[in-house]
């Protein structure tokens, strides 16, 4: 794919070059920008064809040199097999109690997230009160704190709740402000944006709720597509708090089944073909997420970046 | 026993309606209830507004804040109450436990090289992107897709690339192994060899992200000021210097700092890869291990203060230095 690009590229500076000026340094600095360009993209790509190709090996080609990058057979079965495997390891952790298992932990804290942080956000962006510019230092500064040192007290608030082996821990905390960062992000979009029509809308009569409905979030749904994303992705991702607070494992999300299979299978040898495939599945959604909504992953990444 | 999908989601999902119904009746009765004792309209509405995140701050911050830096000084096993013993926790993190400067060692050593060689590489390729290159999209794309995907899926992976028998990167370097005639390495079993794989390991999973946020932040520098350095006669070389890396210096510090902060707390690549003990492990892992598997909750919270610690002097000696080389557009102009 990446040679293809650089073949175009060229091509298409010929015409420059044969037009009257024939600059031999410019094609070959383009030339030269490519290439560097693809070798790095291949540090980016092997890896990942690597893991998809090992996920449809059978067992004995793993071990196979020369690597086969394309396998011979196909083994699609791997997936099933990976999850049926787990299912005897951990009875009753179908493919499908994990992914709804998965789904609820992060759909829950997500939409949880986006509500508050939209609130908070409007807060600080919009109207001034005493000790306004404090608190927003103050939420900041706690970006800085690592999460570790608030880890042992907060579980053990929820110990104290009796609710460890629950979801609650993964999805209750997210209605309390919803992550600084998101916060910040969301605040500095809302003060990028003039406030006219809202002024305008509280003119024609409109209370708080309506402004705040019927004008502030169609306003900032791309830096809530943006939020919703990233938030997802990190909830999907989440690893630290199933590990700590989940215990059975048929309530395992994606993340928590996959270290359970590999903790209770690396007795025997690796079954590397089965840990790709169950990585390959973990990592898909994602992937498909970000091939769709792409723009959004950037622009959430970038606007605290660049701005802040 | 085993807990039906109903039986597990729904108790939580009654919870956590309730939870969010709460937080809602709380702002807008908080609203409605200052105005009523005559707080002004706009002060009353803003802290409505901004009164989950305040209640969350004393719940999920403060509290916690405050609370394990008391627990740093007990001894504490979640079972019996925690007992006061001073200055104890951190006499035995400096002086007896053996895993404590391995595991320092081997969080700073990996912050040091990541970070650095992360920024440089992503500077690198956000310059190239940066240069009118065709199908910049496709290239963005393919640049940040390791960041998209699950640290626990990069570990995994990382892990069957490294292993020493049968994984793509010794079977890449058989050539130099055959020409240096030397066995092949043994990365994450070796301790030598730990923080290198650790660190190629990081790279890939932040170099692209990095890079994407660099080029934004390329692509923000007015290209007047290119022209206008032209026309004073300025290189290739000086332009970079004196135009592109000033306007580009509060992206580059911000990637800086989020590298830092990022790198010094890795847990889930560390916690998927084991690593043999002699080369240490990293402090969070460390942390967890100690509260978590052996229920020492009074020196973990130590080893918790002591990290954050070293995320503060760190975070404030890179804020004091960026006053010397960070440029900020329109901060006295």
């Amino acid at each position: 794919m990446t040679t293809t690009t650089t073949d175009r590229a060229v091509a298409q500076l010929q015409p420059i070059v044969s037009a009257g000026r024939p600059d031999a340094r410019y094609v070959v600095g383009r030339l030269v920008i490519y290439l560097l360009l693809a070798f790095f993209s291949l540090f980016v790509l092997i890896p990942l064809a690597y893991m998809i190709s090992t996920s449809l090996k059978v067992e004995e080609q793993l071990f196979v040199w020369p690597i086969q990058w394309i396998p011979d057979p196909i083994q699609w079965q791997n997936y099933m097999q990976a999850f049926s495997s787990l299912g005897q390891i951990a009875p009753g952790l179908t493919f499908w109690r994990i992914l709804a298992n998965t789904l609820v932990i992060t759909l829950l804290a997500m939409s949880a997230e986006l509500t508050a942080v939209t609130l908070v956000a409007y807060g600080f962006a919009r109207f001034r009160f005493p000790g306004r510019d404090t608190l927003f230092f103050v939420m900041l500064s706690t970006m800085m704190l690592p999460g570790i040192i608030t880890l042992i007290p907060t579980f053990l608030i929820w110990r104290n709740l009796a609710l460890i082996d629950h979801y609650d821990p993964l999805v209750l905390g997210a209605w309390f402000g919803g992550g600084a960062w998101a916060v910040f992000l969301l605040r500095q979009f809302l003060l990028s944006i003039p406030p006219d029509m809202e002024e305008a809308a509280v003119v024609d009569g409109a209370n708080a709720f309506q402004v705040y409905y019927m004008i502030i979030l169609p306003l900032v749904k791309p830096a809530l597509l943006a939020l919703g994303v990233l938030m997802f992705q990190g909830n999907w991702n989440n690893f630290m708090g199933p590990l700590i607070y989940l215990n059975t494992t048929v309530q395992f999300p994606m993340v928590l089944a996959l270290k359970f299979f590999e903790a209770s299978i690396s007795n025997e040898a690796p079954k590397w073909h089965y840990m790709m495939a169950m990585a390959t599945v973990m990592a898909a959604p994602l992937l498909a997420l970000y091939f769709v909504a792409q723009k959004y992953f950037i622009e959430g990444l970038t606007i605290g970046a660049v701005k802040g | 026993m085993q807990l039906s999908a109903w039986e597990s989601y729904a108790p939580t999902l009654l919870r956590w309606l309730l939870v969010g119904g709460g937080m809602m009746a709380m702002v807008v009765g908080l609203n409605k209830g200052l105005q009523f004792i005559g707080v002004r309209r706009e002060t009353a509405r803003g802290l409505a507004l901004v009164s989950p995140w305040l209640l969350g701050l004393l719940i999920w911050n403060a509290f916690p804040f405050a609370y394990s830096f008391y627990l740093s000084f007990t001894k504490y096993n979640i079972f019996q109450p925690p007992e006061w013993i001073g200055i104890q926790n951190y006499v035995e993190m400096f002086t007896k436990d053996t895993n404590f400067w391995p595991s320092l060692r081997l969080t700073l050593l990996y912050a040091a090289l990541n970070v650095p060689l992360g920024m440089v590489g992503a500077l690198g390729v956000a310059l190239l992107l940066n240069r009118d290159v065709k199908a910049i999209g496709l290239w963005r794309t393919i640049y940040y897709l390791p960041a998209v995907l699950p640290a626990a899926a990069v570990a995994l992976l990382w892990r069957w690339m490294f292993s020493p028998g049968s994984g793509l990167i010794n079977f890449l370097f058989q050539p130099f192994y055959a020409l240096l005639n030397v066995e092949p390495l043994q990365w994450f079993t070796e301790p030598r060899l730990v923080l290198p794989a650790f660190v190629i390991m990081g790279m890939w999973g932040v170099f692209g992200a990095n890079a994407v946020i660099l080029l934004a932040g390329l692509k923000n520098i007015p290209q007047h000021l290119y022209e206008a350095a032209s026309i004073d006669g300025a290189g290739t070389m000086q332009k970079f210097r004196f135009v592109t890396i000033p306007m580009l210096s509060s992206t580059l510090f911000y990637t800086l700092v989020t590298g830092i902060i990022g790198s010094l707390q890795i847990f889930t690549q560390a916690f998927f890869i084991p690593i043999p003990r002699r080369a240490g492990t990293f402090l969070n892992v460390l942390i967890y291990q100690e509260a978590f598997s052996f229920r020492n909750m009074g020196y973990a919270s130590a080893l918790a203060w002591f990290l954050l610690v070293v995320i503060l002097i760190l975070t404030v000696l890179v804020f004091r230095s960026s006053a010397a080389w960070v440029h900020y557009e329109g901060a006295k102009g």
